[in-house]
Parts: C-alpha cells; structure tokens; sequence
C-alpha cells in the first residue's frame, strides 16, 4: 500500500470521484498553520529557514538518486513541522537533522530504502540512526500522524479532465507541464499561503496558456465553474505563478518532456539556457512546441483576467 | 501518556488491549488502543506509518470510529517528549520495545451489547425494524467509505460496531490495520477471534480476496440484527463452513466458478439451500432480497457497499439526514 501522491486515500479506481469531495474538505489540514504563513511574511527567519531545509532535501534527493515526489513530500512535513514547532536558531544541526528524518519519512511512505550511509562523505549530515528515528517520532508527533499528504497533484487528474479536446497526448503535455510547475511552485515562498488544489488548479491553467493557449479561455471558465475551486485565490495564485515561472529565465518548458520529467527536476531549473537548447533539439516533442512558445513570450501577459 | 487517565480494561481488540481512560485535561473520555510497534534498525515500520496515517485520513467519516491522535510510548526512555533542541535526548538507545497508543472517541456501546440486551434481560424483544434499517444503512455507508479509500476491514462483528445511543448512531472499530497486522486466527491473549462473519472464501484459503469479505460480514451482522442471534455460529473453520453449506446450500462450481480449486476445499456433504426467509422470519421481503445478495457464495456476485445503499429495502429511509 505505497503512498501515492496523486492518489493519496488509496482509492480502488472505480471510486475515485467520490474520494475527491473528501479531498476538498480536508486539503485545509495538510497546509502549513495560518499564523506562521502570516509570519513569514513579516520576518525573514524562517523564509531563510525554510528554502535552507529545502536545498537541504533536495541534496540528499539527489544524493540517493530519489523520484522527486519523495523530496517534495519530505518538503510538505517540513513545511508543517516548523510551522509548529520552535526551531532553535542557533543550532543549524537541528534543521539538516529535520531535513534528513523528513526525507526518511517520505521515503518510507513511497516504500523506498533511504540509504544513510550515502551521507557517510558528508559530514554535515551525518546523524546515527537511532537520532533521526527520535526525530521520526517528534515530526509524526507534531504532524499528528497525517502523513498522507494532500498536495497539488492529488487534484491535477481532476483539473485536467475538465479540459476539451479531451486528447490523451495533449492532456498528457498538460499533466507533464503542470506537475513540473507544481514541484517549482514549492520553493516560491510567495505561493504557500494558497490551498493545494488552487495551487494545482493554477498550474493546469499555466501549462494550458503556454501549450495551448486557444483553448485556455473556456479551460479557464470551466475551472472556474467547478464548485470546488476558491475563486478569489484562483487568479491571484495564477498570478504569482505565472510571475514565478516569467523569472525563472530559463526555457522550463524543456522539461514538460515526459521522458526526461524525471531527471528533471526543481534542482534543474538552474540550468543555463544554452544546455536547454541543446536537450530541445533533440526532440522532436519540443522542436514543434517552440514556436508557439516564442509566439506566448512575444504577447504581453497581463495576468488572469486578461 | 501522562495525559490520560486510564479507567479500565474494556477489550481484547484483535490487535491488542482497549483501555477506557479520560483525558485529565478536557474530562473527555477516549478508547485507548495500545498496539505493540516492532522498531528494528530501521525505526517506525514503514508499514505501520502507512497504515495509521490512512487510519487517521479514514476517521474523518462520520461512520468511522474517530482516531483523536497517535502517542508512541518508547519504553526504554523516561520521558517521551524531548523537545528539539535538547541533544541528550536523541542520544538515548532506542532498544526496540516500544507501544503505539491510538487514542479513538469512547462510545460506550457496540452491537453485540445492544442486540444482547433485546434478547435476554428483563425486557427481551426485537430490534424495531427502522433501527435495524437506519443502522444497517449506516454501516453499509460506512463501509463503502473504508473501500472507497482502498481499506479491508476483515474483521466486521457486531462487538466492532460502536453506537452512540442517543444519536442512534453506528460507527466502524476496529479497522485499518489489516495490512500491516494481519488478522491473526487468535488474539493476544489466545482467546479465539470469532469466525462467525468470516466470508467463505477467507474460510476456504483463498489468498486474492477483497471488498466482498466485508459485504458477507455485514450480511451476517443484518441478519444477526432480525434473530437476535447469530447466522452462522461455528466454532472452527470446518464447522463454520459447515453452517453455512447447511443454511445456503453447498457451494458448486456453476454458482462459484473456481470453487473446488481453492486451497482448503475438501470434499462436504451435499446440502440443498434451505429458506432464508424462514431464517428471518420478521423480515421483509426487500430485506430478504437485499440479504440474499449480500450472501452470494461468488465474491463477484455478491453485492458492493455501494449498490446496497441503493437498494430497494431502503426506499423507506430518509437518506437524507445521513
């Protein structure tokens, strides 16, 4: 019974539409707490504190060769726990602790072996195995247990099916685009105080505007007539969204390609956009995609409500 | 656990020891379930952190007993709450005894009392045949909200049906643990775990069973309901196997394909079925059909949690305040 992001409650297949109510319901307990999204917005401390832990989790993804969704998880219990608990500030040990035992976590819900001894070369992070079980313990204490995360791509499948021509390519492309906007969207300190299923709502929109931007305005309409969605959050989240992957001066869409996404992850953003170009043209997906990329960048966006 | 007072034994659940107990901060009362956790080298089991945290998504059912929170008891350690920054603390041995105490809402209680209590005492009479409906519809719901989520119960009896009285409410115990615990033929404490709602696809060995399991539970538990006293009261899986064959007929390979195949599949004397009505005489035939369907010996014919709360025998009920 591995966890499965995208399908957090297990369902047997014929009964996923009626798990999906539930999922609205409840996505408001797997967020970090109000009050700590309204201090990050007053004080630096933790805004530092919380992309440290997330290059931290990233690291080791990369170091044990991890799928991405075990970092992102690991960065959703991370999220919580110092949301509710006091991370001493002058004990930086204690952060890569909670990043390591986060990631162990993560990893034994995806039922994958976490390798500590791959840290065994940097000292930084080495911890025995006793210290980070205790710190297990402490972060499913603070989190209550609730580690089946509910995230962004526990809504994605539903989004999409609301977006004609119901083509499985092309809603494949958009699945792609926006799940590597979701695993973006996580580092954007801007975008946490928005609701999972707004958050995936926001990248399914995104990924149809620069994929298929015929289609994005009845995509858009239908979206916003699903009785689900938060309608005020919506356009201010694809807002900050679309700001986020404007900046981010790199061709992300490169890593819409389904064969690579998993390679590919938030770390690579990084990348410079001569080593894009190289990996665009050798596909053949890509090649036919960029014009009309081109064609997006060159228009103006003026937001949501353009 | 320094936080809760605890009251008395109330059980054996099938995974471990119930305890009555009160929260000495808020008086409220909870149903502690203390369940032994194997910590190897490797920590928390994978398994069992996948379980409670379903577990804990589960509750959030209004038919599902209420899991208020999980507290891990390490005792090889005198406090069990270091905070974060006290280094010692990490530091002390983890030896591998340790207990999961999953703390639930206390109802104080479950089918088997209630139906006990209209049979013998000082006013033995039948359940009134609405409340028979509106808790089995209560259970079918709750049950198709374990198996939407993916979730076996395997152990459905009426001691696992908790009711809240007054509301006329009837919640699940008992459940999640399946995968991690195997239901164990007997409990902790070697008292046999009944196998009277056991599907007969679990009696005969069958290693690919599913949701099925509990639709044939509940069919057990409804008719227990109408008698009062239980269908199929085996006391071995032979002898379980047995009434059932004598009440619905032997099963053959027409009716169940595959049958004869299964692992402990022998050969059994060659029963017809009887009449189930004259089983639940105060039946109505609506409920008759609907148990009927909830007993097919075939797992795939048997009826979905779902399909029977669409059922017919429930036309009467105002569905609406579930």
């Amino acid at each position: 019974m591995e966890f499965d992001l995208e399908n957090p409650f297990t369902s047997f297949e014929e009964h996923q539409s009626d798990t999906l109510l539930d999922l609205f319901a409840i996505e408001s307990d797997h967020m970090p707490s109000h009050n700590f999204i309204q201090y990050l917005k007053i004080t630096d401390f933790y805004v530092s504190l919380r992309q440290e832990a997330v290059s931290l989790a990233l690291q080791i993804q990369f170091s044990c060769n991890f799928e991405p969704f075990i970092s992102y998880l690991a960065v959703t219990y991370l999220g919580r726990f110092i949301s509710r608990q006091e991370i001493p500030q002058r004990k930086p040990w204690v952060l890569r602790l909670l990043a390591v035992s986060c990631i162990s976590l993560a990893a034994k819900m995806k039922n994958t072996h976490f390798p500590l001894s791959k840290f065994q070369g940097d000292q930084e992070l080495i911890f025995d195995a006793q210290t980070i079980h205790r710190m297990e313990l402490l972060i499913l204490d603070a989190l209550n247990w609730r580690m089946r995360s509910i995230t962004p791509f526990s809504f994605l499948c539903f989004f999409i099916s609301l977006f004609e021509p119901k083509d499985p390519p092309l809603t494949q492309a958009l699945k792609d685009r926006a799940t590597d906007i979701v695993f973006r969207a996580h580092s954007e300190i801007k975008l946490l105080e928005f609701k999972p299923s707004v958050i995936a709502a926001s990248a399914v929109l995104l990924s149809s505007h620069e994929l298929f931007p015929l289609q994005f305005p009845s995509f858009k309409t239908s979206i916003l007539s699903s009785d689900y969605v938060n309608k005020e959050d919506l356009p201010k989240c694809f807002d900050t969204m679309q700001e986020m992957v404007e900046t981010d001066g790199c061709e992300s869409i490169l890593i819409t390609l389904s064969s690579s996404r998993t390679q590919f992850s938030v770390v690579d953003y990084k990348c410079t956009k001569s080593e894009s170009q190289q990996i665009t043209n050798s596909s053949i997906t890509t090649t036919t995609m960029m014009p009309e990329r081109r064609e997006i960048k060159r228009r103006k966006m003026n937001g949501f409500l353009q | 656990m320094e936080k809760y007072e605890k009251l008395e034994k109330v059980g054996e659940g099938t995974y471990g020891k119930v305890y009555k107990a009160k929260d000495k901060a808020t008086g409220q009362l909870v149903a502690l379930k203390k369940t032994r956790l194997e910590m190897d080298e490797e920590g928390i089991p994978p398994t069992a952190l996948r379980e409670v945290s379903l577990l804990q998504m589960l509750s959030q059912s209004l038919y599902v007993v209420r899991l208020l929170c999980v507290e891990h008891v390490d005792s090889s350690l005198k406090s069990n709450n270091p905070s974060p920054d006290s280094a010692s603390a990490f530091a002390t041995s983890n030896n591998g005894k340790s207990n999961l105490y999953l703390v639930f809402e206390y109802l104080d209680t479950d089918l088997k009392k209630f139906i006990d209590s209209h049979r013998k005492g000082p006013n033995p009479r039948p359940l009134p045949p609405t409340l028979i409906q509106s808790f089995l519809y209560q259970l079918c719901k709750g049950v198709a909200h374990c198996h939407s989520h993916g979730v076996l119960h395997r152990d459905l009896k009426p001691q696992n049906l908790l009711l809240d009285k007054d509301k006329g409410i009837l919640k699940i115990a008992d459940l999640g643990l399946g995968r991690a615990f195997t239901v164990p033929l007997k409990s902790y404490t070697h008292e046999i775990v009944t196998l009277w709602y056991r599907a007969p696809e679990v009696l005969l060995g069958s290693t690919h069973y599913s949701t099925a399991v509990d639709m044939w539970s509940v069919g057990c538990i409804f008719a227990e309901m109408v008698r009062r006293q239980a269908l199929f009261p085996g006391d071995s899986e032979f002898q379980q196997l047995l009434h059932i064959f004598r009440m619905l007929g032997t099963p053959t390979e027409k009716q169940w394909p595959g049958v004869s195949t299964l692992r402990d599949w022998h050969v059994y004397p060659q029963w017809e079925p009887q009449n189930l009505p004259r089983a639940v005489p105060s039946l109505s035939p609506e409920g008759v059909d609907l148990l009927s369907l909830m007993l097919k010996y075939n797992p795939a014919d048997r009826i979905s949690a779902k399909a029977a709360m669409e059922h017919p025998y429930f036309d009467s009920l105002d569905k609406s305040q579930y």
